[in-house]
């Protein structure tokens, strides 16, 4: 099995940068408030981007007797 | 001459009588010769044995799975019928099967009903897939086309997956039940979605396919299932409880990946841009406040009356007149008092100075969005956030407070 990990999935990765991406949108945070979502959405795509050109497919097998091999 | 003369059209009518009622439904076999489709889509072909030789028609609105041949040998049901205007008697066929494979077809179709009837196939309980699944199973035999097929397929689509392999027979004795055993023990694991299959193949290799005990296997599965056997010609009964259908294994792989990887890419730089053009907006608003609070008649006031105060008061010195260094204190004080003023004007002070943002439905208001009665209010603090309604309004220009008493 793949090894667990606490890290956000990749849904709850793109919800959050569609959070952010309204919140922004809307511009009525305050302007600090602002700008610490726009890094935090920013270095969040980043991550993203970098998570779905890195990944490489995990394949795992589990027992089953093919007889016809 | 006596009365029992029949004219053509009678004697036609009793021998259509004597054949569809006499002797009516029937099942034939033979060998299929002369065989036609006409462009309308209705077939016409002989049936013939060694010895004898029967016309059949099998109208466009029956269902035929196979493409008949010359020299094929079927085996027919339907009912005899006589076609007047040639004097012909021929079989109206309903149903036509490759003899050959006839058994096959009919547990094919005895089983198929049989599901049919339990509800097996009903759409109301096909599930949707998953959009991004974490983990895919995949039951079929180790060797062959299929598992490549899959596996290459979300390599290059969604590699973000796991995929989960449980080799089984797909065919010969055992199949069915090994494929059964194998959705089964998919039921423990993370897996989110099942492709179930292998490729494709004669009516008996895909076999397993048709067993009632895959069909159950599949209908009990509470994992989504997409079933992927054989080519788009070949339905199996496992196509039918399936969720979800697909052709051949590749398709299956696409469908347990609906939204590529790529696609993933496109969406988050969709929200980058989003974001980037949300943030320059917000400072060009604000960079332009602030531009025009600077070239506004409040601030160059402001410095107009700082250069007078000083002026005055320098003339007053250099004339050496002590007698009215009060006066000149007086004006010192005016100065620096000017000068607090507009360095305390930046737009962002306010808020400490004690001043209140106004914003009403979520949006700041400026001086010229008009208030009325009634209307609910924010006024935002440096520290501390109201609601207010407003109670009256009265038109007042801020340089009449600025200037009304100037000089």
């Amino acid at each position: 099995m793949a090894k667990k990990t606490d890290q956000p999935t990749i849904e709850q990765q793109l919800k959050r940068l569609e959070e952010i991406a309204m919140l922004l949108d809307a511009g009525d945070a305050p302007l600090d408030e602002q700008l610490r979502s726009y890094e935090e959405g920013m270095a969040l795509a980043k991550q993203c981007r970098e998570y779905l050109a890195a990944a490489e497919l995990r394949i795992t097998s589990i027992s089953g007797d093919d007889a016809s091999v | 001459m006596n009365d029992n003369v029949l004219s053509v059209s009678e004697l036609t009518g009793v021998i259509r009588h004597l054949l569809t009622e006499g002797i009516g439904d029937v099942s034939v076999s033979g060998e299929i010769s002369n065989y036609k489709q006409h462009s309308s889509g209705h077939r016409y072909f002989s049936l013939k044995d060694d010895d004898a030789q029967i016309a059949g028609v099998m109208w466009k609105s029956r269902t035929l799975r196979f493409v008949p041949e010359d020299g094929m040998r079927v085996v027919v049901h339907g009912r005899l019928s006589v076609y007047p205007p040639q004097g012909r008697y021929q079989i109206d066929v309903t149903a036509m099967t490759p003899a050959g494979l006839g058994d096959l077809h009919l547990a094919f179709e005895a089983l198929k009903r049989k599901l049919d009837a339990k509800g097996y196939f009903a759409l109301a309980r096909k599930r949707d897939l998953p959009t991004l699944p974490h983990v895919i199973g995949v039951i079929t035999s180790k060797t062959g086309a299929a598992i490549q097929d899959v596996l290459s397929t979300i390599r290059l689509r969604f590699p973000i997956a796991t995929v989960i392999v449980r080799p089984a027979m797909v065919q010969g004795d055992g199949a069915a039940e090994d494929v059964a055993q194998a959705i089964k023990e998919m039921q423990g694991s993370k897996a989110e979605v099942l492709i179930v299959g292998r490729g494709g193949g004669s009516i008996e290799d895909l076999w397993a396919f048709n067993t009632e005990v895959v069909a159950d296997a599949i209908y009990h599965s509470e994992i989504p299932v997409i079933s992927a056997v054989g080519h788009e010609t070949d339905f199996t009964i496992a196509d039918f409880v399936a969720d979800v259908r697909a052709a051949t294994p590749t398709a299956a792989a696409m469908l347990a990946t609906p939204t590529p990887v790529a696609e993933l890419l496109r969406v988050v730089d969709e929200y980058a841009m989003r974001m980037r053009e949300a943030m320059v907006d917000t400072i060009t608003e604000l960079s332009d406040m602030t531009e025009e609070f600077l070239q506004g008649g409040r601030a160059r006031r402001l410095t107009e009356r700082i250069h007078l105060y000083m002026q005055r008061a320098d003339d007053l010195e250099q004339r050496g007149l002590t007698s009215i260094r009060h006066a000149i204190d007086l004006m010192r004080h005016r100065v620096d008092h000017a000068v607090v003023l507009c360095t305390t004007l930046h737009p962002l002070a306010p808020l400490r100075r004690g001043f209140a943002m106004i914003e009403r439905n979520g949006a700041v208001l400026n001086a010229a969005s008009p208030l009325s009665i009634d209307d609910t209010i924010t006024l935002r603090r440096a520290h501390d956030v109201s609601t207010a309604t407003i109670t009256s309004t009265t038109q007042q220009d801020i340089t009449e407070i600025t200037h009304g008493k100037e000089d």
